[in-house]
């Protein structure tokens, strides 16, 4: 296969650059995600409007200030949506499943049943231990994973890859632990029977924004990278037991976050630890450990996409590990060339403008290569 | 000639009622899962009944004469109801994700002070807690609540003395601990509050 064929098989299989279209009325799938969008509406405006009067300071402060909570989010996620990268649109769609239909047409009706099934069968004192760990789990963590099969129908030639599962599940998850820290701060601010609103939305600031390392956003990305495993969207990335085993994991870690108490068995101090310094490190190991193993086809992706702007002389080896490689790559790049950043997202802005040109010499594609190439001979001079 | 196909154009072939035939089955798949969780759960919640219902009209007894109506529809799972025996302040009441346990207390002092005993006394899952807030209920006595939150969920603390005005040092004490699933309390928070309003002492001639 020459670098041409290799390229436009990556393009092929990527379906990067393929414009994402949200409004499709032919299109079952858009049918059912607006029925759940707007049954979970429904269901919000219900809990949160009458709210508005009595616990209104605390519903605004906390809208405000998880609103800026957020953006630190977006930045990141934003610095990992590489590779074939999802489009924003898209990336917004998950966003709004996983904050309104996810929590409030699913997981608010089903936790409230099956929290009452726990306490039926296990006794108030064993639901008390066990009842979150074992409802949230599986009804968030299904809930959420709904939205990616609502949005591989809703754009199946963009979403390929487990590392685009693993994307779209963070942005699901993360609209799921924003709106549910709202829903957490009117909670709290009712619990304290409306007084000092303020502080009772600092408080809460404070547990669920240190907790939200390690909440929906880890867990749905974990997740969601499990179900495109499981479903195997491109040649060679199915793997149903690695699949499965991932979302087990996933499930596990929100288990054990829930349950961290009844895990410590009564003792404080192991409640207190648990969470922080055994959890915490093991959740972030394996969301790197998924991150990387998820990347793998997308990388080669990257490298195909620009297989032939190596052999013209476009980009260099070195370049090309840079921009289809790992963190370490890019950070070993920076040590050898100055200017190696901007070096790296004018040939990741090539990559994508020969997508979107499905290979073709666009003036798009020339102006992204005549970057790469004037950005090169900064660097010599 | 080969043209190719316009974005949005389905194939007459793939055709179902104006929709694309192709995206039927993950649109089946969500609603269906979806009303499963949804609707599945509830059901076996139905299936599984409580074995010890309150009904409308249930009254507690705390002891010494005192009493609570407790939420209709809750699980009594420890507790007595007043005409079944003399009481006890010791009752725990389930629902959903909610629990609300009552303990009676012999102290002397104020539910101010009760309350700082049990907290300086009892071993607690890491929480951040709230303002302390007084509390009248119906019957004019006047309680401290103090609310907490942590990964657990959201929980409350209420104590009251058994007695108002100048009898209430030396009467017993009630803690009402509420304890709620993360996500949960809302739900129930007219219940408990309605259920706090209720706690009368005894009746004195």
């Amino acid at each position: 296969m020459t670098a041409k064929d290799a390229q436009l098989s990556a393009i092929d299989q990527s379906g990067w650059g393929v414009p994402y279209r949200f409004l499709q009325p032919h299109n079952p799938v858009f049918w059912v995600y607006l029925f759940g969008l707007g049954a979970g509406a429904v269901t919000m405006v219900k809990f949160f409007g009458p709210a508005f009067g009595p616990y209104g300071l605390a519903l605004t402060s906390g809208i405000v200030l998880f609103g800026g909570y957020l953006v630190p989010w977006l930045l990141l996620l934003r610095h990992h949506n590489r590779y074939t990268a999802q489009p924003a649109g898209l990336l917004l769609t998950a966003f709004l499943w996983g904050g309104i239909a996810a929590p409030f047409w699913i997981a608010l009706p089903a936790n409230g049943a099956l929290l009452e099934v726990w306490s039926k069968l296990l006794g108030p004192d064993g639901a008390g231990d066990w009842g979150a760990g074992l409802t949230a789990p599986i009804n968030e963590e299904w809930g959420k994973a709904l939205g990616l099969i609502l949005i591989i129908g809703l754009a199946p030639r963009l979403v390929r890859s487990a590392y685009d599962g693993f994307i779209i599940g963070a942005y699901i998850g993360l609209g799921f632990q924003v709106f549910e820290d709202v829903l957490y701060v009117y909670n709290n601010a009712q619990a304290t029977f409306g007084t000092d609103q303020l502080g009772s939305t600092l408080q809460i600031l404070a547990i669920r924004g240190a907790a939200g390392i390690v909440s929906h956003t880890l867990f749905s990305a974990i997740f969601c990278a499990g179900v495109m495993w499981v479903l195997g969207r491109t040649p060679g990335d199915r793997n149903v037991v690695r699949g499965v085993l991932t979302c087990l994991v996933a499930m596990f870690f929100h288990f054990s976050w829930d349950d961290a108490g009844g895990l410590s068995f009564g003792n404080p101090v192991v409640a207190t630890v648990l969470p922080w310094l055994v959890l915490v490190p093991i959740e972030l190991a394996a969301l790197f450990y998924v991150l990387r193993r998820a990347a793998r086809t997308e990388r080669g992706w990257t490298r195909d996409l620009l297989g032939p702007e190596v052999e013209s002389g476009v980009v260099d080896a070195e370049l090309l590990t840079a921009v289809s490689g790992l963190r370490k790559d890019r950070k070993r790049y920076r040590k050898q060339v100055r200017g190696a950043r901007h070096l790296v997202e004018a040939a990741g802005d090539l990559a994508h403008e020969i997508a979107g040109a499905r290979g073709a010499d666009t003036p798009r594609v020339e102006h992204a290569r005549a970057e790469v190439l004037r950005l090169r001979a900064q660097v010599r001079a | 000639m080969n043209t190719s196909q316009p974005d949005g154009w389905v194939p007459v072939e793939h055709r179902f009622l104006g929709l694309d035939r192709r995206q039927l089955r993950p649109a089946l798949f969500v609603l269906v899962v979806g009303l499963v969780l949804i609707y599945g759960f509830q059901g076996l919640n139905a299936l599984i009944p409580w074995d010890n219902p309150t009904k409308a009209g249930d009254v507690l007894a705390l002891g010494d004469g005192a009493t609570a109506v407790p939420p209709v529809g809750w699980q009594l799972e420890d507790g007595t109801l007043v005409g079944d025996g003399s009481g006890s302040a010791d009752v725990t009441l389930v629902k959903g994700g909610a629990t609300i346990h009552l303990q009676g207390a012999a102290f002397t002092g104020s539910a101010t002070a009760f309350l700082d005993q049990v907290r300086r006394v009892e071993e607690r899952s890491p929480a951040v807690t709230g303002p302390r807030a007084s509390f009248t209920t119906d019957a004019g006595l006047v309680g401290v609540v103090e609310t907490e939150s942590g990964p657990r969920g959201e929980g409350l603390d209420a104590a009251f003395k058994l007695a108002a005005g100048a009898a209430a040092d030396t009467a017993p004490a009630l803690l009402v601990e509420v304890a709620a699933a993360p996500g949960e309390f809302e739900q129930y928070q007219d219940e408990i509050g309605a259920f706090l309003r209720s706690i009368t002492p005894e009746e004195r001639a």
